[in-house]
Order: structure tokens, then C-alpha cells, then sequence
């Protein structure tokens, strides 16, 4: 449910306070869809249909480069960082890593006997990070046949959100039950715990310099750790009756975009950009509703789209 | 008149009703059968969020006077798979108000049950509203126990309008509802001044 209000709140995720926005490209869609996931290269697309089938396009040619159909259950889709992988998600646990260009095989496994919710690439995209639903986390090596190289437990529940350090040595994972937990990757040992959050965290990104973190959730608000001491150190203003679903640090350095929805699932998801140091957040209006967004180069992008024409745009 | 098993086996043994190709004592075969006939399946999981929240306050009574809504008794008691009480386990239960609205800042609708020695439990409540991003109405249930595996489930109501009367032709209309199981039947209670929905659910954990 979670990884579908996630999707969901890409639909309005649009910028005025930052800039004006630059028409990047417009690209034939294979079917109707209500949100999609843009690779952090900006060179592809998996496209959700409303027939539940699942299409992978290249931008902005539009060729179809993979086709799950609906009675496939691919559940969850995640780029690797850099953009060269593409891992699919299955309901019946499979995972499978398609590289983004070129005609390698792509690599199959079977990770768990239930659903995969959730996954997070490495920065170096050498490892991937496999979060079956109501099951520990799992840490996959990535090569031909996949080595698991350490499992994550919670209390309860599976794995939310995840994220790795810029350096790649630490990780942090949110759980159901509601506990971060920092991991030593070299050790695989855990090295810290927060226990603060009474609610449930759904965004995690380390910042650009690996010295903090970014956490956000159902309390409404991003929180800021120290990712030495896995300490709470400030918190921003709430936006109230709403839920963070997204945080990316964009190229400057300084901005956080967020994407929050309501709580009450009434009203359409909104975006705000926050000024990490100052606290300053504007406030992101829409003039059509969006359907995917993602950092790309250190910019914003993102794209609408009407019928079967997606237009993509970049802020400034 | 009522026969244990054992007295049922024997005199079924007797009249030629039941012909024993094994070497065991009737006595044994009435344990084994006993034992067979407890034996529970685990509860199904069904998703646990994303509103959990910690930390709930130990209650029973959730619904507050004047709260909106048909008032909704829930009851049961928590088993393990071979049939016995789970004597420690902790029950968290949360849900939407009468509105479709989940408190998040507070605790309305959330309370956590130890049901103790005797493994029941009981919860007064109000039938929760329609959530906006979900198809049925429902209740969301977190139980832990020492040497179980927690157990994340739902408890979804057989009146829903969305199952048309039909629950078993139409309980996957609401794609997160992962077995017919988890749609119980509701008793409506009570005199005519306050009638109360009344629902059973049993819960069964798996050992660790």
C-alpha cells in the first residue's frame, strides 16, 4: 500500500518557487498510464498501464525495451543510481536485474517466497538491497548467480525504506515496527538504533556530504540525524495531516524535495522544497498534474502526462 | 448423551463402524485424533500500514460517548497452531473512526489488549469508516508474543457493502485482502435503543 501512494504522489509533484521550468522532451507512451518511474539518467521510463501491465521505454525514442504483462505481479521497480541497472520486483519474490542498455542477460533469482516491497541499489550499484513484505531486509551482492551477504531484522513487519552512504559504509533501514537501524557495511554488524519514532518512516536519504540523514513519515515531518550518532539533531515544521513519502537531495546541495500526502487520502499529494540549513520551505504549485519526477543530474525533472504523450521538463 | 472419543472409537470399533489397520491402542488413536482436531492454521498475514503508531494505551474501550458510528464489539482469543491458549501474548489494534479517519496525532481507535492466562480478548469500538485509499472497511491487528512469530493482519467485516451480501464470490474486490478468512460474520446485539455489531476473530500464531 505504501509503495502505492509513494507512486501516487508523483502525480502532482511540480515547481514554481524554484524556477522555471525547461521542456526537456515529449515521448509516445505505449498505453495509458497514471504514473511512472524515470530513470536518474532521464533515458528511460517504466510505464504502469492502467491494464496493470508494466512497460519499459527508452526516452525519447519511446521503443519498448521490456514488457511485464499484468498476470506477470511485477510489484516494485527501482533504478540503480548510476542508471545501469533496472531491478523488477515480483509478488511470488523473484527479483530480476535488467541492465539498462546493452544486450547483456538479465539476472534472475529468487530472493523470497513473498512479495518484494521494496528495494534500494548501493550507490555503487554492486549491491542491491531486497526487502520482501513481513520478512527481514536482505543485502544481495550483485553478479551472475546473487550472494546474500547479510540479512536485516525488525521487530516485526518488513523493510520501508532504506538508505546507503555516499561512501557506501553505512546503511540505514526503517522497519514496520517503526525503528532505524544503522548497519556497518563492511561488518555488517548493526552500530546503531533509533528508536524515537513512534510512527512509521517512509523517506531516508543520506545528505551529499554522508554526515546526515533525512527522515521522513507519517509524522508529518523530515527529521535530521547525525549519521555518526544516529541522533535526532533538528526537526522541520510539520505539514500538517499529511505523511512524507519522498526526500531527494537535489545537486546543489543545500534543497531537499519532498513529496507529502494526506493522511485522510482526500486531497491529491503536494511538494515542497526545503533549504536543508535554513529550514526555509516553498511550497511547490501545479499547473497540470505530473506523474513521475526524479533527480536527475542534479536537477528536478519531470513529466506529465496527457493520454499517451508524456512531456518532460526540468527546474531550474 | 456425549461419548469422548476414545469411548466413540471403541464402541464404532465394535459394531464394525470403523476397522483399525493400525497397531496402535484406541486410546492412542483418540489422542492423536484430539490433538489432529485442534490443530489451528496460522491466521493469514494481511499488510500492516501505514498508519501503525507505538505506544498505544492499554484499553478495551476505544469508542468515547457520542463518537459517531454503529457501535462494534470485536472478541476472540489468540491460539497457537497446535490449539492451546497463548497465555502472554500483546494485541494492538487500530483502525479508522467512523469517518474513515485515522488519528495519527493521537490515539483515538488504537488501544493494545493483554489477554492473560485465559487468551481472550474483548474491544469495544465503533465500525470503522471507509479509508479514501482503501476498498473495505477494516481493522488492522499487530500480535506479539514470546517464542511466536508476530502476526500483522486485518479483520474485515462480512456486511461490507462491497461484498454485495457475497463476501465469498467478492472479497477480492479489495486487492490486500489476502483470504476469505480474514471476512468475518457480524451479530448485530443489543435492544432496539442500542444495537451493537458483534464480531468474533480468533487469532492464530505460528512458534517460532
Amino acid at each position: 500500500m505504501m509503495r502505492q501512494m509513494v507512486a501516487a504522489a508523483f502525480l502532482v509533484l511540480c515547481v514554481s518557487a524554484m524556477g522555471a521550468s525547461k521542456p526537456i522532451t515529449k515521448v509516445q507512451l505505449p498505453c495509458e498510464s497514471r504514473y511512472q518511474d524515470l530513470s536518474p539518467t532521464g533515458t528511460q521510463l517504466v510505464v504502469h498501464c492502467k491494464d496493470r501491465s508494466v512497460r519499459v521505454v527508452d526516452v525519447p525514442e519511446g521503443t519498448e525495451r521490456h514488457v511485464f504483462p499484468a498476470d506477470q505481479h511485477a510489484n516494485n521497480f527501482v533504478y540503480s543510481q548510476d542508471g545501469s541497472w533496472l531491478a523488477v520486483g515480483f509478488e511470488d519474490g523473484t527479483v530480476e536485474l535488467f541492465p539498462s542498455r546493452g544486450a547483456s542477460s538479465p539476472i534472475r533469482w529468487k530472493a523470497s517466497s513473498r512479495r518484494i516491497d521494496m528495494m534500494y541499489f548501493f550507490p555503487d550499484a554492486k549491491a542491491l538491497v531486497v526487502g520482501p513484505v513481513d520478512s527481514p531486509g536482505q543485502v544481495w551482492e550483485i553478479a551472475a548467480t546473487p550472494t546474500l551477504r547479510a540479512t536485516l531484522p525488525f521487530a516485526f513487519g518488513g523493510l520501508i525504506a532504506c538508505a546507503v552512504s555516499p561512501d557506501g559504509k553505512l546503511l540505514v533501514a526503517a522497519g514496520d515496527d517503526t525503528v532505524l537501524r544503522w548497519y556497518d557495511t563492511a561488518t555488517w554488524k548493526k552500530t546503531r538504533e533509533n528508536g524515537d519514532f513512534l510512527l512509521e518512516t517512509f523517506a531516508l536519504t543520506f545528505t551529499p556530504d554522508g554526515k546526515h540523514v533525512l527522515a521522513g513519515g507519517a509524522d508529518a515531518r523530515i527529521t535530521v540525524l547525525d549519521a555518526a550518532t544516529a541522533k535526532q539533531l533538528r526537526q522541520f515544521p510539520p505539514e500538517a495531516g499529511s505523511s512524507v513519502a519522498f526526500i531527494d537531495v537535489l545537486g546543489d546541495k543545500q534543497h531537499a524535495a519532498t513529496v507529502y500526502f494526506d493522511d485522510a487520502g482526500e486531497k491529491p499529494p503536494h511538494a515542497m522544497l526545503w533549504d536543508i540549513a535554513s529550514v526555509k520551505s516553498a511550497a511547490m504549485q501545479s499547473d497540470a498534474p505530473l506523474t513521475c519526477g526524479a533527480v536527475v543530474g542534479g536537477k528536478l525533472w519531470v513529466c506529465s502526462a496527457d493520454g499517451k504523450t508524456l512531456t518532460m521538463s526540468q527546474y531550474e | 448423551m456425549h461419548f469422548t472419543r476414545r469411548e466413540l472409537l471403541e464402541r464404532c470399533a465394535a459394531f464394525g463402524a470403523v476397522t483399525l489397520a493400525t497397531s496402535l491402542p484406541l486410546s492412542a488413536l483418540a489422542t492423536e485424533w484430539d490433538e489432529a482436531e485442534k490443530k489451528k492454521q496460522p491466521t493469514p498475514f494481511c499488510e500492516l500500514g501505514p498508519f501503525y503508531k507505538r505506544e498505544a494505551p492499554h484499553t478495551s474501550v476505544m469508542r468515547a460517548a457520542g463518537d459517531s458510528g454503529m457501535p462494534l464489539a470485536i472478541s476472540g482469543a489468540v491460539y497457537n497452531t497446535r490449539g492451546e491458549i497463548v497465555p502472554d501474548a500483546k494485541v494492538e489494534i487500530w483502525q479508522t473512526d467512523n469517518d474513515g479517519h485515522y488519528d495519527v496525532d493521537g490515539y483515538r481507535y488504537r488501544a493494545v489488549l493483554e489477554p492473560g492466562a485465559k487468551g481472550s480478548y474483548a474491544v469495544e469500538s465503533v465500525m470503522p469508516g471507509h479509508y479514501p485509499d482503501r476498498v473495505c472497511q477494516h481493522v488492522h491487528y499487530l500480535i506479539t508474543a514470546p517464542g511466536h512469530k508476530p502476526l500483522i493482519t486485518q479483520l474485515y467485516f462480512a456486511t461490507d457493502p462491497v461484498f454485495e451480501g457475497d463476501p465469498d464470490k467478492n472479497f477480492h474486490r479489495d486487492p490486500l485482502i489476502t483470504s476469505r478468512e480474514l471476512v468475518r460474520p457480524v451479530m448485530i446485539k443489543g435492544d432496539p435503543k442500542q444495537i451493537i455489531a458483534a464480531v468474533n476473530f480468533d487469532l492464530v500464531m505460528e512458534t517460532l
